[in-house]
């Protein structure tokens, strides 16, 4: 939005440029697509199906707040290793991608009102005896890269955190009995431990959830008119209890 | 220069160019390079603590795991390379067969496969710590480099010339080291940066713990910049370590 500087010939001129842009800044905000960034290998909260789509319980709560809202969205497979930095660069407008709320998260970027609450959550092998992450001292435990389930695990002394492109690498490591743990959020670790064929003889959930904490859809650090159209349709979806039916289809 | 050398000798394109003294412009840009990485990551870690402070303090463990991925790859390397090199110009048609397949086969199967394959496919049969993975990974990969580079050596050296060396009071194996050495060290370069593709299976080497701060931090910006300068300097390091070693041999004439 440059331009405007330039023009500083004729007031009206500026008044002419900057009506436009009026204009254009009410298109930004209702009516557009919005292109969305999402690491669709994080189950069931969003991954690839057979037919190569994007789909997930994120997507479809999103697709929810822009129909409620007005605007559309387009989904984009993101890497969560640099998702952040791809806000940052423009090539995506928001992120949703079961993004915990956190203080250093929001010191460098909005998020929306909370649409989900979830924990962080072990899964060991079924040998293995330990009741908490803190029982697991002088042993590997996995996670992504940069999520708050490896947050988690630095926080806790003696315990080696190992660091995975994607949370199925970490399961995979696990499986083959080179690691000892890994933490993730809840609802994946379910899809992991209980539901996945190859995975269910072997592993088991420890206990319950050992965090509270909120999702939020990220935008950009002061993209105010997109926090607010997000805000809204967040509202309008709990408003009508359609996130209760997405939890209903998606989650356990 | 004007003393005969035993042979032409193998050129290589890929890897870091090693600074010979008597190509001044390479050499001079070696000495910015170098120094400037050097200076610019001193520059920064004084002059904006935060976060570089931080990261360069976050990183080094990540560098000892590159130096040993790096060091045990290519003592293996050329260990298979020799072996590979040798028995592609053997007699015996099975053995330069079985070399030759091994060349084509690890050669047409990008670094980042073979890395994935060895860690998580052949996982689920043997477990191999994420280290030796990687070390296996990359020797493998370039056993097959080195090999070609053993047995263009080796050929590149027409029988005549081989006569002429051994009159001028040259053993076989010291003609070979002159035709040999110079691509070997550009095999290290290169792999000494393609390590940096074993940070996708856990092992925290020096790009993985870069990633790790930024992921954290969310100083994108400042933790791949000086990630960039630390492997800038030791590649360069290496770069001038190979090529006075080479002058040495050159010299000991």
């Amino acid at each position: 939005m440059g331009t405007i500087g330039q023009i500083t010939t004729k007031v009206t001129a500026a008044v002419c440029a900057g009506a436009v842009l009026l204009t254009l800044g009410l298109a930004h905000a209702a009516g557009k697509t919005y292109t969305v960034a999402t690491d669709a290998t994080w189950p069931p909260m969003e991954m690839v199906n057979a037919n190569k789509q994007i789909v997930g319980l994120d997507i479809d709560y999103l697709t929810a707040v822009a129909k409620e809202a007005g605007f559309a969205v387009t989904f984009k497979n993101t890497a969560w290793d640099g998702i952040f930095a791809g806000l940052e660069a423009g090539q995506y407008d928001i992120i949703a991608s079961s993004v915990t709320i956190t203080e250093e998260r929001r010191k460098k970027y909005d998020f929306s009102a909370p649409y989900i609450d979830i924990g962080q959550i072990l899964v060991v092998p079924k040998a293995e005896t330990a009741a908490t992450l803190a029982a697991m001292k002088g042993k590997k435990v996995g996670a992504q890269i940069g999520t708050t389930g490896a947050f988690e695990i630095k926080k806790v002394e003696g315990v080696e955190p190992k660091s995975y492109d994607e949370i199925g690498l970490a399961f995979e490591d696990m499986a083959a009995g080179r690691i000892a743990g890994v933490v993730c959020d809840e609802p994946v670790a379910v899809q992991f431990a209980l539901q996945k064929a190859e995975y269910k003889e072997k592993f088991k959930i420890v206990g319950s959830p050992f965090t509270t904490e909120a999702y939020g859809f990220v935008v950009r650090k002061g993209d105010a008119a997109l926090l607010d159209l997000l805000n809204k349709g967040i509202a309008a979806v709990k408003a009508k209890r359609l996130d209760e039916q997405l939890r209903a289809t998606w989650l356990r | 220069m004007s003393e005969p050398r035993p042979a032409a000798l193998v050129e290589v394109g890929d890897g870091a160019a090693i600074p010979v003294r008597s190509d001044r412009g390479l050499f001079t840009a070696w000495r910015i390079a170098f120094f400037g990485a050097f200076a610019a990551l001193a520059g920064l870690a004084l002059l904006k603590p935060d976060p570089y402070r931080a990261i360069l303090k976050f990183v080094p463990d990540g560098i000892v795991v590159t130096f040993e991925v790096t060091l045990g790859a290519i003592a293996l390397a050329l260990l298979i390379g020799l072996v590979a090199g040798l028995g592609r110009i053997a007699e015996n048609r099975l053995v330069s067969g079985a070399a030759a397949l091994y060349v084509e086969v690890i050669r047409g199967i990008p670094l980042l496969v073979q890395i994935f394959y060895i860690y998580y496919a052949l996982g689920r049969f043997v477990k191999v710590p994420p280290l030796a993975s990687a070390i296996i990974a990359m020797a493998v990969c370039y056993g097959a480099y080195i090999g070609e580079v053993v047995r263009a050596g080796i050929q590149s050296i027409p029988k005549g010339q081989t006569e002429a060396a051994l009159a001028l009071g040259m053993s076989r194996a010291q003609a070979m080291r002159h035709v040999i050495l110079p691509p070997i060290g550009n095999e290290f370069i290169a792999l000494l940066k393609d390590s940096s593709l074993v940070s996708i299976i856990a092992v925290a080497d020096l790009l993985r713990r870069g990633r790790e701060f930024a992921s954290e931090s969310f100083a994108y910006f400042e933790t791949y910049t000086v990630i960039a300068l630390v492997y800038l300097v030791i590649t360069l390091f290496f770069s001038k370590l190979i090529g006075l070693l080479e002058e040495r041999l050159h010299a000991g004439r």
